[in-house]
């Protein structure tokens, strides 16, 4: 009934002369697309300026067009570059960065599978109350709980005199963990970073397996497969998307991060978005420097999305009819 | 029934899945605990209970000045931030939309732009105008992070509206804006709620953007409670302010999702009795 209603009355509207069934509102997308252009592309556009010294805050300095700074950032023979050489120390700092940033992602993206998994499979109907129980930490401030590791951590801290009050720990020798101390080394680093974002991690996961299609996986079964090989051959790849969205997840903001390895982190630990930082507003100030820098974390971002940008924006893309 | 896993395999992933909510809170409750401590440093055995110290906490008139200045940068935020979103969300939802995916990647472009990147690139753009670091500098940089977040908590909800409801007021004479007020509005309150709640919590607790746009001496709380850090003579009324706020922000978070949850609930129980009325 409704649809031959429906059919009766469209036709008859148009006639009376409406243009338009719904009005043309695309044009809203506008205001917030410009504030963006305005105060995220062009500030972008800036630097890359400053990286070819067409800007520049030096006193006395022309602007010409160089590509030295550039120059002084890559190794000059990428074939004979050596991780531990003294040239190019940016370079350095950046594979150094790089590494240890992919490290971190991957050993998080580990970790936060099986909870994905769990919430998905296995927390039947409370899962959306154990994923909030999840997440809500991370609604705290990112500086105190830094802050709450800085108290369990340290020399003195927490983790290190309750060891010496079980007796397991000689009075005053902090722990060791692979060989380095707990506090202002790569692992303080490395936990407090996996800390920050396993939840995150888990979340795209958990929306691919949320909404996986558990017919194929009962289909595995009744053909013969065994839990693990259907865990191996189904339900792990069609769960790749999410996998690689979440260590995108945490692989991006990680790449460069400057708060907690200056937090949690000691001299050993300096990253490439410290790097970036002193070369802006620290002890070692060059801006045209510091620019190349910050342009190539963000090529390197670029990069990193454009083989991913499949996974994240997936359900945005869609158009709406 | 759940044919993937065996019945140790659930027992394990659920003792996995416990031990790592545990892991994720030990250092809130740290804090808390330690907040409490008749100590000016964290370290056991416990030293005894105390107050104290949340008194000297709300004494000190630099870090409540600080929390006054983040709550107002936040709110202004909150406002500005959830304004463009709306406006953003209603745009994407259009049917027709030239330049779709430009305009989509541009609004969530700062999700993936690190935000040193974006710390820097507002310090020079506002050399480059001659603006000095200031308040309202920081305000601009947090409505630049906060955007697409409020975007991606509203369009949502708007793509669930039945787009008959404001073509009908717009039929019985409404226009565009009033059928937005009237109709639209009322239907997505909970998910704008939500997002101004998402945005002034990730303002006033940005640290890294805010480090580098707020002038010399000023202080947002996330850089208070940076300078803090390093100062250890302040670190127990530090853990006293920290435990207050972690309290209280746990709070709110439970509240906005539960009340989300419960708004949104009864307005689906609405909709769905209107529907059936209507048969």
């Amino acid at each position: 009934m409704a649809t031959a209603e429906e059919a009766s009355v469209r036709p008859a509207r148009r006639r009376v002369g409406r243009p338009r069934l719904r009005p043309a509102k695309g044009w809203l997308a506008l205001p917030p697309a410009l504030y963006l252009l305005g105060l995220l592309i062009l500030p972008i556009a800036l630097l890359s300026l400053y990286s070819v010294f067409l800007l520049t805050n030096l006193i006395g300095v022309t602007n010409v067009f160089s590509l030295s700074a550039w120059q002084d950032f890559f190794p000059s023979n990428p074939f004979t570059w050596k991780p531990w050489s003294t040239e190019s120390v940016f370079w350095n700092r950046f594979t150094l960065s790089m590494c240890v940033t992919l490290i971190v992602s991957l050993v998080v993206t580990t970790m936060a599978y099986p909870l994905a998994y769990f919430l998905a499979f296995v927390s039947e109907r409370r899962r959306y109350v154990f994923l909030f129980i999840l997440l809500a930490p991370f609604f705290t401030s990112f500086l105190l709980r830094v802050l709450a590791w800085q108290v369990m951590l340290n020399d003195s801290g927490v983790i290190n005199s309750a060891l010496w009050q079980l007796g397991i720990l000689s009075d005053g020798q902090p722990l060791e963990i692979f060989g380095m101390g707990i506090f202002r080394t790569w692992f303080s680093v490395g936990l407090v970073l996996g800390y920050s974002w396993i939840p995150f991690v888990a979340l795209p996961i958990f929306v691919v397996l949320e909404n996986m299609d558990r017919r194929v996986i009962e289909a595995a079964q009744d053909l013969g497969a065994s839990r693990f090989m259907t865990f191996l051959r189904v339900t792990l790849p069609l769960s790749l998307p999410g996998v690689i969205a979440g260590f995108v997840f945490v692989l991006i903001p990680t790449t460069g991060e400057f708060v907690t390895p200056q937090l949690v982190g000691g001299t050993d630990t300096y990253m490439f978005g410290q790097a970036i930082q002193d070369l802006f507003i620290g002890t070692a100030i060059s801006w045209n420097t510091g620019s190349v820098l910050a342009i190539w974390l963000m090529a390197v971002v670029v990069v990193l999305i454009a083989f991913s940008s499949r996974f994240l924006v997936m359900d945005l893309r869609e158009g709406t009819e | 029934m759940n044919p993937t896993l065996g019945r140790w395999g659930k027992f394990g992933l659920g003792t996995y899945f416990w031990a790592l909510v545990l892991f994720l809170y030990t250092p809130l409750v740290v804090l808390l605990v330690f907040s409490f401590n008749d100590s000016t440093i964290a370290t056991l055995p416990y030293s005894g209970f105390t107050t104290k110290w949340y008194g000297r906490a709300f004494d000190n008139q630099e870090m409540v000045d600080a929390i006054m200045l983040s709550a107002k940068i936040a709110l202004l935020n909150s406002l500005f931030a959830t304004a463009l979103g709306v406006v953003g969300a209603i745009g994407l939802s259009a049917g027709r939309l030239f330049g779709r995916s430009a305009i989509t990647a541009l609004l969530m472009l700062p999700l993936v732009v690190p935000y040193i990147v974006l710390g820097i690139g507002m310090l020079i753009l506002i050399n480059q105008v001659n603006v000095d670091q200031s308040m309202w500098v920081v305000l601009a940089g947090h409505i630049v992070i906060t955007v697409p977040y409020t975007i991606l908590v509203v369009l949502p909800r708007l793509r669930t509206l039945d787009d008959a409801l404001p073509e009908a007021a717009r039929d019985l004479g409404s226009s565009d804006v009033g059928a937005f007020f009237r109709i639209t509005a009322p239907l997505i309150l909970p998910a704008v709620v939500s997002a101004m709640i998402i945005s002034f919590i990730i303002s006033f607790d940005e640290y890294a953007i805010a480090s580098f746009l707020v002038p010399p001496g000023d202080k947002t709380f996330p850089i208070f409670v940076y300078g803090g850090t390093k100062v250890p003579e302040q670190r127990p009324e530090l853990l006293a302010i920290g435990a207050t706020v972690i309290v209280i922000s746990l709070c709110v978070v439970m509240i906005a999702e539960f009340g989300r949850g419960w708004l949104e609930r009864r307005q689906t129980g609405r909709d769905s009795l209107a529907a059936a009325t209507a048969e």
